[in-house]
């Protein structure tokens, strides 16, 4: 897979520069993508990444810069133009409705008379010309996650774009099917002459499926070069902007291969008194049981990591143990007595603290400060019967925010001001104070920079230290080898396998991963 | 519905009320309301010049009718208690982010409430008017907690429902002084013709002044407005209850995770606002600014007046108490102004356009700058594209 030079390449930017506001997202960013290729696009999140995908896909206007497709200059002012010159993208969130069939699906954004026949025979086609099966008369709704994001692909291949864009296109797919995704690519490419621009964080995945590689920081380009020349060292060493070790950063990083955690609490698990027992969890929404017959425990002081392709049920597990959502049936045990989960706060009462999954979602008040967000959860402490006691609440705050290195400029600033690692942390710091004995990190290291990863992963290890139970929801699979001593794996809802990390392989993880036994 | 409880219980007032949050850019939000008052002062005077008044001798009007003369300040200060009382009840409920639009229905209810107990209690003393204004109270919260009860067992609308109630309570208070046996006057003297009005309170049942100033009055509803303003102020902000109230409004999710009782206490902050109207409609009652007797008529539109000055202050009860000065300026003046000729509607046409210079520019900024929350207003280290992260929920 050599990359293919032609004179004129089929999409060049020169100098894009993008700001809202005050913030420069791309900053005369230069990109070159020759036809017959995968061109990787690297970076961490905020890098640029997505605001240069929306310049060239006319969702946003450039500031300035100019974008040449076959050697032309382009105005890009509407996604319909960039349709017209053959630029397709296939969003890392699914923009597929539903209640609709795959068919209705990939018709929407047509225009004229809708033709179902003319449709299924074009799905058809597409669908054999590169190995995708797909029926056309399925209801979306109905999918698993790597087949949505075949009709995604499909959708966006029938449209016979020369420059398809995939943006974080494995986030949802299991480790078999990301392989059939790269070897499509690889026929559209290298078969039709058309390019591939490929966004990633991971590593792996860009070193082994791209020909070519540009490397995002902080808006501008870092670094390009043939993938085949380059490490994933040097790599990550350019998308953070200093160098790496491959033991903690390299696992948040995506790169192989990884340290095991330690292994000696694992054997003698029977004997301990579980802090967490879940048992015969069970959530049915619409007809659709989302979590089935769900049992799980976790041993003081052990981390025991909740592995998974995203979209199996994690995130309403989640949201029962955040005391936001009731099961259908089953039960919660903390500490060995059973919670109600339906009254406001007996989770927390009981020992539970949480790191939602989407902190802004239900992990802090935005337009409140740091030291009420870190209070919030123990007014008790902080209040008499009926008046905040500020001063005991600053005192708590100042605390917490030393203890955790809370970066802010007051503690009086809405949490809104604070950067994404450091709101973490406030939740996390929450979370952790009072008498707290199982923490529950549903993807704690979402959207965070390698620095606040690294911290994340040492305050989880030392909360397990300290005798704390965490369960760690991840879909990273670096992430739960590097953390857990169990590893349990959720698929469709259910659990599929729990097994220690010392028995855990890549390939046993994916089978379960699969909804297969292993 | 699990996937209900997930959500906020009341989106569209939610979604309303986001809009009216204390503004993230204060700079260009200022400068854009100035020249939008400018803009709606001009157009103001456009429109009375268009009508074939003068925009100075209405002016002028306005000074004297309101703030000229000692008989001006009485009525100004008699307006501004049932205005604030309503803007402070309405303070609670949006900071709870229950969006509560029918004050209007609300002070009627409380009326036709302090109405009944002021005629039918027979009771002597100064503990009557204690009485009728408590009995306002509770009629205006009960009114307002249907509206509370109709979104936790049948998911209805806060905005929409509150409305819709005020109309109902128009026909029921009506209706109470229209009937012989409800509240209707007694016939007077040999003609048997009753109005659709109730007997004048009696005088223990009415609000006395406070304080002896030659010609200026003051009523003690002004002092029981000025004690709610300030007394809400200071719960919302520093007790334990307003807290939560804040952080359910805020961030519903994560208050209901903190273990707050998010659904209770967002029907308690709409009922108590609802009492807060209600009280309104007791001073309207029991003060010299009306007749003392039950009317259709009592609420004369303080209810959307008291409302739109919430508006105008962005649920700050605090400064309720100056922009409540000011509407109650514009009401005094406007009936002065109506006696030279004027119609009165052009008063409310003025009042309309400054509400809307004033709740319009955090909007409009928004709207320059693409969608609110497309960047977060200080800290870009979020994400530079949330959509990304908003996504990911």
């Amino acid at each position: 897979m050599t990359p293919t030079t032609s004179a004129v390449p089929i999409l060049e930017l020169r100098g894009i520069t993008k700001s809202y506001g005050t913030v420069t997202a791309c900053d005369a960013v230069d990109l070159r993508v020759d036809a017959g290729e995968i061109h990787g696009l690297l970076g961490e999140n905020g890098a640029g990444k997505s605001s240069l995908m929306k310049v060239l896909l006319g969702l946003v206007r450039r500031d300035t810069g100019t974008v040449l497709v076959r050697g032309e200059s382009v105005a890009l002012d509407s996604p319909q133009e960039a349709a017209e010159l053959g630029i397709g993208m296939v969003h890392q969130h699914f923009s597929l409705i539903n209640g609709l069939t795959v068919w209705e699906n990939v018709a929407l954004g047509d225009t004229g008379k809708v033709n179902k026949q003319a449709i299924c025979s074009d799905i058809a086609e597409v669908c054999a010309r590169y190995g995708l099966p797909i029926d056309p008369e399925a209801q979306v709704g109905s999918l698993s996650a790597g087949e949505r994001q075949r009709v995604e692909v499909v959708k966006c291949l029938r449209r016979d774009p020369q420059i398809l864009i995939l943006d974080e296109p494995t986030s949802v797919l299991t480790q078999a099917e990301s392989q059939e995704l790269f070897g499509v690519l690889g026929r559209v490419v290298q078969e039709e002459g058309r390019a591939v621009i490929l966004i990633s964080h991971k590593l792996a995945e860009i070193a082994q499926a791209t020909d070519r590689v540009t490397v995002l920081r902080k808006g501008r380009v870092a670094f390009r070069a043939a993938t085949a020349e380059t490490t994933p060292q040097l790599l990550a060493q350019q998308m953070v902007g200093r160098d790496v070790s491959l033991g903690e950063e390299g696992a948040a990083l995506g790169l192989l291969p990884v340290q095991k955690a330690r292994t000696g609490q694992a054997g003698d698990r029977d004997r301990q008194q579980p802090v967490l027992r879940l048992a015969g969890l069970t959530v049915e929404q619409g007809g659709v049981r989302v979590l089935e017959d769900v049992d799980l425990t976790v041993g003081a002081g052990e981390i025991v990591a909740l592995y998974g392709v995203e979209g199996n049920g994690q995130a309403t597990l989640g949201e029962i143990l955040a005391g936001l959502l009731p099961p259908t049936a089953g039960t919660v045990e903390v500490a060995g007595s059973t919670v109600d989960v339906t009254r406001p706060g007996a989770l927390a009462k009981a020992g539970l603290g949480i790191v939602p999954e989407d902190r802004h979602h239900s992990g802090v008040v935005l337009d409140m400060s740091v030291a009420e967000n870190l209070t919030m959860k123990s007014l008790d402490k902080v209040s008499g019967r009926f008046l905040l006691r500020r001063g005991v609440m600053r005192a708590e705050a100042r605390r917490l925010a030393d203890e955790f290195n809370i970066v802010t400029s007051s503690l009086d600033a809405p949490v809104r001001s604070l950067s994404g690692g450091n709101q973490q942390r406030v939740v996390l710091a929450r979370e952790l104070s009072g008498d707290t004995r199982v923490l529950v990190a549903a993807q704690p290291t979402h959207g965070l920079d390698v620095g606040a990863i690294e911290d994340m992963y040492s305050r989880l290890r030392k909360a397990a230290a300290e005798g704390v139970g965490v369960l760690l929801i991840s879909t990273e699979f670096e992430e739960v080898m590097a953390l857990a001593t169990w590893i349990a794996v959720i698929s469709s809802g259910r659990i599929t396998g729990v097994l220690p990390v010392s028995e855990a392989t890549s390939e046993r993880l994916g089978m379960l991963v699969g909804g297969e036994a292993a | 519905m699990s996937a209900a409880s997930l959500s906020a219980p009341d989106e569209l007032g939610r979604r309303l009320l986001d809009r009216l949050r204390p503004g993230s850019d204060s700079r260009m939000t200022a400068g854009l309301t100035v020249v939008l008052v400018a803009v709606s002062l001009g157009a103001s005077a456009l429109l009375l010049m268009l009508t074939g008044a003068s925009p100075s001798a209405s002016l002028s009007a306005i000074w004297t009718g309101s703030l000229a003369n000692t008989t001006g300040w009485t009525t100004t200060l008699l307006n501004v208690a049932p205005l604030l009382l309503v803007a402070v009840g309405a303070c609670i409920c949006s900071s709870a982010g229950t969006f509560n639009i029918g004050q209007e229905g609300q002070v009627l209810v409380g009326g036709l409430a302090g109405a009944w107990v002021g005629l039918r209690l027979a009771m002597p003393g100064p503990m009557l008017i204690v009485v009728v204004l408590i009995a306002a109270a509770v009629g205006g919260g009960a009114w307002a907690a249907l509206s509370a009860l109709m979104l936790r067992f049948r998911g209805v609308n806060v905005p929409v429902s509150t409305l819709l109630m005020t109309f109902l309570a128009i026909q029921l208070v009506t209706f109470a002084v229209s009937t012989p046996w409800g509240l209707q006057e007694s016939t007077q003297g040999s003609s048997g013709i009753a109005d659709a009005q109730s007997n004048p309170l009696p005088v223990n049942a009415q609000l006395a002044g406070f304080g002896q100033y030659p010609s200026l009055q003051l009523n003690t509803g002004l002092f029981i407005a000025l004690v709610a303003a300030v007394g809400v102020a200071l719960v919302l902000s520093r007790s334990r209850w307003g807290f939560r109230v804040r952080m359910v409004g805020l961030n519903p999710l994560t208050a209901k995770h903190a273990g707050v009782r998010v659904g209770a206490l967002g029907g308690f902050t709409l009922a108590l606002s609802g009492a807060f109207a209600g009280l309104a409609g007791g001073l309207l009652l029991a003060s010299p600014v009306s007749t003392n007797r039950l009317q259709a008529g009592l609420s004369d539109n303080v209810g959307w007046d008291g409302l739109l000055v919430a508006l105008v202050a962005r649920n700050r009860p605090l400064v309720a108490i100056p922009v409540a000065f000011v509407f109650a300026v514009l009401r005094a003046g406007g009936d002065f102004l109506s006696a030279t000729g004027v119609p009165s509607y052009l008063v409310d046409i003025v009042k309309a356009l400054l509400v809307l210079a004033f709740v319009a520019p955090p909007v409009l900024v928004d709207l320059f700058r693409g969608r609110r929350g497309a960047m977060p207003s200080t800290a870009p280290a979020v994400s530079v594209v949330p959509t990304e992260t908003k996504a990911a929920a």
